[in-house]
């Protein structure tokens, strides 16, 4: 038996390189699984493809209160929410138009306080049973430590935290547990482009020289898969973690305790 | 199960959060071995190991590593506290505390990693109070923060054969939460006061605590190591200044 058997999740971002990854293990946990993004995107059959698709925008608000009226009409409560929908502007600030800043700020935190906002009343629903409802926002490593060339990417991912914090003491009472994983390099088409963009610093050197330079800056000397993530989103969603509200949980392959590496 | 074909030592175990960690492991399917200073610990659950060992001597500690032979979990549990401010503390306070807590961490750390299978994980038993300070624990507070300290320099040094994480708990229903209240002008004002400011409005179970320790021990924290896991029912998400319960 699955550890999420008879919850009803919400994966924001859920097409995307980590969120396809969290719907195939809530699928596999037992869970009825709502994938939420722009598009249908990739194939079906790929991870997480059996998900009931749901449009959204996180951006816009009448997509949000949509997207929840339809997860009401269909399950009446909503156990887990996972805000994972995010974009990633590759410049510095001198180089950062308003246009971007603000895409930057509508989908990463925005989009994370209007699909909460609107997910509240369901959550408070499947808390009404006794065992928690959980929302796992997607922070960053990013929100505490600088990458260059990532200004607005990790002014957002600081916001994000400080938000979950705040999610948690207000919505604690209710029932409802709210943590944010902190993610460092993860094999998604984001960090792909991350190595192929101008603000990489990949210095002349090549994809695969810089990918295994990363590699070899992590204690495990490897970035992590994108189901290394869906591992501890499917702890935190689980009834295990009901005493684990309010925190910001790296996995990061040991990357961000250790001191700048110098090259000597 | 999650924990099938592991050996596990957990320091520690006959009571409190080593107790659920223990219960936790077997339930999981490890081979689990527990440790402390007495002679006969009494109603340990079926099927756990006990040797007799004060972790804070090394020659203790590695004859206690010697008799657990090949482990891939180390659970670094055993630990005291003085509820003692700096100006209070004797020599006596510094050497329990330290000797427990850090030279103690420190020395099973030291005799299991050569004993360590490839893949093998050590999760340290930290605290909030290693970040966050509690009144009148000021030897506990910083044995704390060396664990935290220490964690980062064997996932560092040691990745990738060995993971190594800690769990920082919160207020957790044992003996050393009862000895904390009972320092309070009116230890039953302090409890509701304390649970309050709980956003899950409970103090955590050694249970709790256990449901990470499994989560780290298990291969699905294969890319977690070098970190600080809080379980503390969202207590340090939330400032101390709490004009609601002015």
């Amino acid at each position: 038996m699955g550890r999420l058997e008879g919850k009803v999740a919400l994966v924001t971002g859920g097409r995307g390189g980590i969120g396809r990854a969290i719907c195939a293990r809530f699928e596999a946990e037992g869970a009825a699984v709502y994938a939420a993004d722009l598009s249908e995107a990739g194939s079906l059959d790929a991870a997480g493809g059996a998900s009931r698709f749901l449009r959204l925008d996180v951006t816009r608000e009448d997509e949000a209160i949509a997207a929840l009226a339809r997860v009401r009409d269909e399950h009446g409560k909503l156990d887990i929410l996972v805000n994972a929908a995010g974009i990633e502007i590759e410049k510095t600030i001198e180089e950062t138009t308003l246009d971007e800043w603000n895409r930057s700020f509508a989908v990463n935190v925005t989009g994370t306080f209007l699909t909460s906002k609107h997910a509240l009343p369901l959550m408070r629903k499947a808390a009404e049973g006794g065992s928690s409802a959980s929302i796992i926002n997607f922070g960053s490593y990013d929100g505490f430590i600088a990458d260059p060339g990532l200004a607005a990417y990790c002014a957002t991912k600081g916001a994000v935290h400080a938000l979950t914090r705040a999610m948690a003491c207000d919505h604690g009472p209710e029932g409802i547990r709210v943590n944010a994983i902190c993610p460092g390099y993860i094999d998604t088409p984001m960090l792909q482009s991350f190595f192929t963009g101008e603000g990489s610093g990949a210095g002349g050197k090549s994809i695969g020289e810089l990918q295994q330079a990363v590699r070899d800056v992590h204690p495990m000397r490897t970035y992590g898969t994108p189901e290394d993530i869906a591992n501890l989103v499917n702890w935190l969603a689980s009834d295990e973690a009901r005493y684990a509200s309010g925190q910001l949980w790296v996995l990061d392959g040991g990357l961000s305790a250790q001191v700048q590496q110098m090259k000597i | 199960m999650r924990l099938t074909g592991k050996t596990a030592l957990v320091t520690g175990g006959r009571q409190g959060i080593g107790r659920g960690i223990v219960e936790a492991f077997l339930r999981e399917g490890a081979e689990v071995v527990t440790c402390g200073r007495r002679q006969d610990p009494g109603g340990l659950p079926k099927g756990c190991g006990w040797v007799r060992a004060d972790v804070s001597d090394p020659a203790q500690a590695e004859a206690l590593l010697d008799a657990v032979g090949a482990l891939d979990i180390l659970v670094n549990n055993a630990g005291v506290q003085v509820e003692r401010t700096v100006a209070e503390s004797t020599d006596a306070d510094w050497d329990l505390v330290i000797g427990a807590n850090c030279r103690g961490v420190f020395n099973c750390c030291r005799a299991a990693i050569p004993r360590m299978r490839e893949g093998g994980a050590i999760i340290n038993i930290g605290s909030i109070s290693g970040e966050h300070a509690d009144p009148s624990m000021a030897l506990y507070n910083a044995s704390k923060a060396f664990v935290h300290g220490l964690t980062r320099s064997i996932a560092v040094d040691h990745g990738p054969r060995i993971r190594c994480n800690a769990i920082c708990p919160g207020w957790i229903n044992t003996g050393m939460l009862d000895a904390g209240f009972d320092l309070a002008r009116d230890p039953q004002a302090a409890r509701a006061d304390a649970i309050a400011r709980h956003p899950v409005r409970r103090f955590g179970e050694p249970a709790d605590i256990a449901a990470m320790a499994v989560w780290l021990a298990s291969d699905e924290a294969g890319f977690a190591t070098g970190q600080l896991f809080t379980v503390d029912g969202g207590m340090t998400a939330a400032s101390p200044l709490n004009p609601g319960l002015f």
